[in-house]
């Protein structure tokens, strides 16, 4: 079953279109990173997903209905950013409290473990938290709420590197005890890879692509060696990055034979997600060195 | 205990970590292996990703299934994951070892006799 | 894991507990003026003096708690604007709501805001009294309370409606801010344009709305009134704030 779908989904922003046409679906029960630049369109698309913001055109399903002014997506639904803030008058316990008057299948005693494993005391005051702490503390508003659709928007803003293995072994195992759907923004795909099955990368308003994990890994690959015999060998718009520095270097989509990259003496290295992830959402091939070719 | 340089697809690290854990007999001919959540737990990885490592083993016959019980290590386990090491992962490191020594220009002979020299200091280490 | 259905009463019982439990500002804001007001009336009051008769001079002081009634109309009014800003409005979608539930828990939270407001104005005219009883009226000085049960409960009631309609008004404004932005200055010139150009003509507006409420004779008619007032200036709230988006 699909939780989420978008059929030529438009969102125009002061004239801009932040989605332009995205179609995708996410399956149920799984765990779908969003990647993409600063700008790209991922806030935007979560927050529709959410039922915050209106499209403005195409279709976009979740749980079979419109998310917009939809009750039952809101009981079904968590949205966790760095922006949530809270009235001052409730105490983070208080807080804790009231979300599990709303959400169906808060877990009050999960959020209670997180709560003083990550050292909270029950009559702070949530604007009065750090960074960091204040996104610790969404966090566990997200995972107790045990909902079907769970979202996270870069949810490990200010987090220390302690904190972020905490965060997402904690969401493996709550997870696995609870499967859902999860969607988890993020800039550091290199920290969240391991827990995601699914890619999706969108860049320019667009879905540039929609892989498995590993489909995503396998999806392109290092070459090295002279110039003339790897454009022998792949198309230069499969191209994805090329860089001079110390004989030819592209990285280049997996669709050549590497038995012949081989014969050619060709060298072939993998390439880490995260590096696809810049390469693959570049605007040019070579990066900002291209911005200071002056030939 | 996986390769945290992120170039190795994930499933593939599992498969070759449980292989390991059968050559060295943790895990025996006819024993249940992990389940895709208990691999998924003991290493922070996604679920779906594990049961494509298991389901390696299960094309390749190391594992084989009981249905609803999970999977099992066949008998031949052993020997198929030695085979396959030897035909696969040997002979890429030969072939490494052959392409390098080509850059070094290295006369022929000299590479045999470098694997020759760390064959003997291992077996003295041994002694 | 499983879809849950919840009902909409459900969520709006649950938006009002939670509006009462976080939007404390509210009442401490309005027990700040009322007090204000009881001191202000304590100090201030109107008065009129007589001349001697047989050598007796007389003072006639009113005490009375309609400086509270007045400051207690004007709390309402700005926070149920204030209540329309991203602030107050962004902390319902952290959790369940959609625009329907969420305008339908602010319009209980403000009757409910009218009622603390008016008893406690109610009853700060009873403060105000005895306060000057204990103080103020010294030997020679005599102290009449005029208390009649009837009339103080139906003003106790006239004072709910009116605050509840002044929240109405507020909570429309606000919600036409929010939606236009730039209504926050066209409105004020355009009203008070309105009203100074319709003087200027002679046609004194703001008494003849002061009279249309406040001078009905029949309390059944005044309270349909401001029922009606207040159901249609929801009723426009609600309809334009449907389609707003959240968290921007």
């Amino acid at each position: 079953m699909n939780v989420i779908e978008c059929k030529q989904l438009v969102k125009m922003q002061r004239n801009q279109k932040t989605l332009d046409h995205v179609n995708f679906s996410i399956k149920e029960n799984t765990i779908t990173g969003l990647i993409g630049r600063n700008g790209a369109g991922k806030t935007t698309l979560l927050k529709i997903i959410a039922g915050y913001w209106r499209k403005t055109a195409g279709d976009i399903n979740v749980f079979g209905v419109n998310p917009f002014n939809s009750l039952f997506v809101s009981a079904n639904t968590i949205f966790v950013d760095d922006q949530m803030s809270f009235s001052n008058s409730l105490s983070l316990l208080d807080l804790l409290e009231e979300a599990g008057r709303f959400y169906p299948n808060w877990d009050m005693s999960l959020a209670k473990r997180l709560f003083d494993y990550f050292g909270f005391l029950p009559n702070q005051i949530h604007e009065n938290l750090s960074k960091g702490k204040k996104s610790t503390f969404n966090m566990i508003i997200g995972l107790a709420a045990h909902c079907p659709l769970t979202i996270f928007d870069e949810p490990t803003t200010g987090m220390d590197v302690s904190v972020r293995k905490d965060f997402y072994r904690a969401l493996l195992k709550d997870y696995l005890e609870h499967p859902r759907t999860i969607i988890i923004s993020s800039h550091h795909l290199e920290e969240v890879e391991d827990l995601l099955e699914d890619i999706l990368l969108i860049k320019d308003g667009r879905v540039h692509l929609h892989l498995t994990v590993d489909g995503f890994k396998e999806y392109a690959v290092g070459l090295r060696g002279n110039s003339a015999l790897i454009y022998q060998l792949v198309n230069e718009e499969d191209v994805l990055y090329t860089n001079r520095v110390g004989g030819e270097y592209v990285i280049v989509k997996n669709t050549f034979s590497h038995q012949q990259a081989k014969r050619l003496g060709l060298e072939i290295s993998p390439v880490t997600p995260n590096d696809l992830c810049v390469y693959l959402t570049n605007t040019t091939k070579g990066g900002i060195d291209d911005v200071f070719k002056t030939s | 205990m996986l390769n945290t340089d992120h170039t190795k697809p994930i499933y593939i690290q599992i498969a070759e970590w449980l292989e390991t854990e059968i050559l060295n007999g943790n895990l025996k001919v006819d024993e249940k292996v992990y389940s895709q959540y208990k691999l998924a737990e003991m290493f922070t990885i996604n679920p779906a990703t594990a049961a494509k490592g298991l389901n390696l083993l299960y094309e390749e016959d190391i594992l084989y299934n009981k249905r609803g019980l999970g999977k099992f290590v066949t008998k031949d386990a052993k020997e198929i994951i030695v085979n396959k090491r030897k035909n696969q992962k040997l002979k890429n490191l030969i072939e490494e070892l052959v392409l390098e020594s080509e850059r070094l220009e290295m006369r022929d002979g000299e590479l045999m006799e470098m694997v020759q020299a760390v064959i003997m200091e291992k077996r003295e280490e041994g002694k | 894991m499983s879809l849950k259905q919840v009902s909409e009463s459900k969520i709006i019982k649950n938006q009002l507990l939670f509006k009462l439990n976080s939007f404390t500002g509210v009442f401490t804001s309005m027990l700040a003026l009322q007090l204000l007001a009881i001191f202000m009336s304590y100090y201030g009051s109107s008065s009129m003096g007589g001349g001697g008769v047989y050598g007796i001079s007389y003072t006639f002081s009113y005490y009375s708690a309609n400086v509270v009634i007045a400051f207690t109309f004007l709390w309402i009014f700005v926070n149920s604007i204030l209540i329309t800003t991203r602030a107050y409005k962004e902390d319902d979608f952290h959790f369940v709501t959609n625009r329907m539930t969420q305008n339908l828990s602010n319009i209980l939270f403000l009757f409910v805001a009218s009622l603390i407001g008016a008893v406690t104005a109610m009853l700060s005219s009873f403060l105000v009294k005895i306060l000057i009883y204990f103080f103020k009226a010294t030997k020679g000085n005599y102290l009449a309370v005029d208390l009649n049960a009837l009339e103080w409960f139906t003003g106790l009631a006239a004072t709910i409606l009116i605050l509840f309609m002044l929240g109405s008004f507020g909570y429309f404004i606000g919600i036409l801010v929010q939606w236009y932005k730039k209504l926050a200055i066209i409105l004020p010139v355009v009203l008070i344009g309105t009203v100074m150009a319709l003087a200027s003509q002679g046609h004194y507006i703001l008494p003849e709305i002061i009279e249309f409420y406040f001078m009905e004779h029949s309390f059944i008619v005044f309270l349909l009134k401001v029922i009606g007032s207040a159901g249609v200036l929801f009723a426009a709230a609600i309809l334009i704030s449907n389609q707003q988006e959240v968290r921007k």
